[in-house]
């Protein structure tokens, strides 16, 4: 038996994929996607059933860690104005909630994002399908999570002194911002962590301690100028301050237009409108760039399993 | 990749396949030193992982027109698997070009997507969705996969509480209503019972004959034989024979003949040769006629050493059969070389079984060295009475008693 010699006729390094370049590759995989937005869809139902059967708390899970982050905004803020003296200002604590919605939101979905590849080895190394769709299933599951505390937030809202003004109509752009963001963060994650299998622990250790550089339970005014402006390098800072502004009962250019606030004398910028773009540039730019690594990637995704 | 427009159904040229043993990294914590070594090493460790590469296939080549089956046959590691994986897109191929035209239909692991939590209903729609069928196509076919599947009544069951039978069926079952324009299987004509296995036999000729190109991996020999037009041989990844599926089937059957794999622990007995006689393909109480060279040196005569042969059935390894010089009561001389002739009425049901040479020490009942192990299979002519692990043939006489009165059901 002759045994062909692979030397002979094969080059050192083939191509891992055929996509030639960024834009054709980035069409390519969305392409794809699109054409298995049902097995998107399925997934993530299975995601959803498995998590409210046999649930001793059914829907309540989908408000308990909004509750949490709530509740410890509330001993922040209390410490906060025992220290200052200043007074507790009860308006904020729905924009708070707010917040916490969205935080809940990005740091669930992108926990189970993350280990979705390697949580599903059966499928990724037996049966071909884009496995872009694993991560994203992943989030859109949480998404349904933080739609039912966002309705029970949406009822509670109009007590805690929050009313229904023009900005509002920011909050889609905000919502849609933050899921692209957090699929961007998903799909590089998930991709990663196949690889490494040690960064889904990075990554709990960053979903632990990044609610404390991420304006949630507190707001970046009270860093000061420099450490507000710090603050808002974290992508995610400025859709959560958008939210807080966009419920703060004010007309519909004011989510868009400068905000200083005065504290203890000093004039503060809070906010700038490049704020907005530069989380836009983040979550769209972000998540072209992970969904072309990712598909660049998942052909070779079988043989690291 | 697409395969030119007038180009058969499925098309492998030239493909290789690489797998990396070594330097797989598989923490960020392990890739530092990696990198480490990597940059001071100069080289090294990149050398040390290209020897450690494995070539898990070497310039395969094939094509599959439309109605035409291919069946792919080989031992454990030939790279049957491998090539199936290219075949479904899972695995990418290293080198040359792997494609096929439209949809496909990959009997593989029918049952990867369930999900234990889920009844049978909420797997089929989410098992279906993973394969690529359209929700509405699956809607379509609900009721005829649990029919198909025969499990109507447990289909609003948690699949963890079905056996291994029903869930295999329920997979088998979405799979086959898939609709694909190319259908690649593997193995799962073993799912279910035997009832079951003639049915997903039937569905899969079925599909076979409405003229998509097929691709199988079995060891079910006579499935292959039954269901192929034309075969591929593989052996450590490398096609050995391909084309005539008797002809494949024959080198698979006749191939590790040579007794040069034979291990031997410190016995006075060292078998040399074994060769079946007649042919691999044996009808149902046939004799197979089995030789085999010893060559002795100095037997112990304390430790009755003996020649002899083992039978198994390849499904599940079970031993079938063992006999020996020393059962037989045939004295060996002390040395020279030997042979030893069998005659073994094969009165075996259905399948494919291994003979392997062996010495063996009755006393302490220990195989002291194997040979090369060769198949033999059995096809059953006209069947014998029954089926089972063994024949027991049997004889049934049927009377009629008389009954107490007219249109009494008879009570055995």
């Amino acid at each position: 038996m002759t045994v062909p010699r692979a030397e002979d006729t094969l080059p050192e390094s083939p191509p891992v994929s055929t996509s030639t370049g960024f834009v054709a590759g980035v069409a390519e995989a969305a392409g794809e996607l699109w054409q298995s937005r049902e097995l998107l869809y399925q997934l993530a139902l299975r995601d959803i059933r498995i998590r409210y059967k046999q649930a001793v708390m059914g829907f309540g899970w989908a408000i308990l860690m909004p509750v949490m982050v709530v509740g410890a905004g509330l001993i922040v803020r209390l410490v906060i104005v025992r220290s200052t003296g200043a007074a507790l200002d009860t308006a904020d604590f729905g924009a708070m909630a707010a917040k916490a919605v969205c935080w809940a939101f990005f740091a669930g979905a992108l926990g189970f994002a993350t280990a979705s590849l390697t949580a599903n080895v059966n499928l990724v190394s037996k049966i071909y399908f884009p496995r872009e769709v694993l991560p994203l299933a992943s989030i859109a599951a949480q998404l349904f999570d933080s739609l039912i505390a966002a309705v029970a937030l949406a009822i509670a809202l109009p007590f805690l002194g929050v009313h229904v003004t023009p900005a509002l109509v920011w909050l889609p752009v905000l919502a849609f911002l933050l899921v692209a963001l957090t699929a961007a963060s998903g799909l590089f994650l998930s991709c990663a962590n196949l690889f490494f299998r040690d960064v889904k622990y990075i990554v709990q250790l960053l979903l632990t301690f990044g609610i404390f550089f991420t304006p949630v339970l507190i707001e970046p005014s009270m860093l000061g100028t420099t450490g507000a402006r710090l603050m808002m390098l974290n992508p995610l800072a400025p859709i959560l301050e958008g939210v807080r502004l966009s419920l703060g009962g004010h007309g519909l250019l004011h989510t868009i237009t400068e905000q200083t606030v005065t504290v203890s004398g000093a004039l503060i910028v809070v906010w700038e409108p490049w704020y907005l773009g530069y989380s836009a540039a983040w979550a769209i730019l972000g998540f072209l760039v992970s969904l072309h690594i990712f598909h660049r990637l998942e052909f070779i995704f079988a043989e690291y399993l | 990749m697409s395969p030119p427009a007038e180009s058969p159904g499925v098309f492998f040229e030239h493909v290789w396949k690489r797998f990396r043993r070594g330097e797989i990294h598989d923490s960020l914590r392990d890739l530092i030193p990696a990198v480490g070594r990597r940059l001071f090493g100069r080289g090294e460790a990149t050398r040390r992982a290209r020897e450690n590469d494995f070539w898990a296939l070497r310039d395969v080549s094939f094509q599959v027109q439309p109605g035409e089956v291919l069946g792919i046959i080989g031992g454990n590691g030939a790279g049957k698997s491998t090539t199936l994986k290219i075949l479904t897109r899972i695995l990418r191929p290293t080198g040359g070009v792997a494609a096929e035209r439209g949809g496909i239909g990959a009997l593989i692991e029918v049952s990867a997507g369930f999900h234990q939590d889920l009844t049978g209903r909420e797997n089929v729609f989410l098992q279906g969705s993973i394969m690529g069928m359209p929700v509405a196509l699956i809607r379509q076919k609900f009721d005829e996969i649990v029919e198909f599947a025969g499990i109507a009544e447990f289909i609003d069951t948690p699949v963890k509480r079905y056996s291994s039978g029903m869930n295999a069926r329920l997979g088998f079952s979405i799979a086959a209503h898939l609709n694909p324009e190319v259908l690649i299987i593997d193995e799962v004509l073993s799912v279910g019972d035997f009832r079951f296995q003639e049915k997903a036999f039937g569905r899969i000729q079925a599909m076979s004959r409405s003229g998509i190109p097929v691709v199988l991996v079995s060891h079910q020999l006579d499935r292959v034989a039954s269901l192929c037009t034309k075969a591929l041989l593989l052996q450590q990844g490398v096609v050995l024979h391909q084309g005539d599926v008797s002809e494949c089937i024959d080198a698979y059957l006749s191939g590790g003949m040579n007794l040069e794999g034979s291990k031997d622990q410190g016995s006075p007995i060292r078998l040399s040769a074994c060769r079946i006689l007649g042919g691999h393909n044996l009808w149902w109480g046939q004799q197979a006629e089995v030789e085999l060279d010893a060559v002795i040196t100095g037997i112990d005569r304390s430790t009755f050493d003996c020649v002899g042969i083992r039978i198994r059935a390849l499904e599940g390894g079970r031993e079938v059969f063992l006999t020996s010089t020393r059962l037989a009561e045939i004295a060996l001389p002390e040395r020279g070389t030997v042979r030893l002739r069998l005659s073994l009425r094969m009165c075996l049901p259905r399948g494919t079984y291994t003979l392997e040479p062996l010495v063996f020490r009755p006393g302490e009942d220990q195989v002291l060295c194997t040979g090369p192990i060769s198949t033999c299979h059995i096809e059953v002519a006209h069947s014998p009475l029954g089926r089972g692990t063994v024949d027991l043939e049997p004889r049934l006489s049927l009377n009629l008693l008389p009954s107490t009165a007219p249109g009494t059901p008879v009570a055995s």
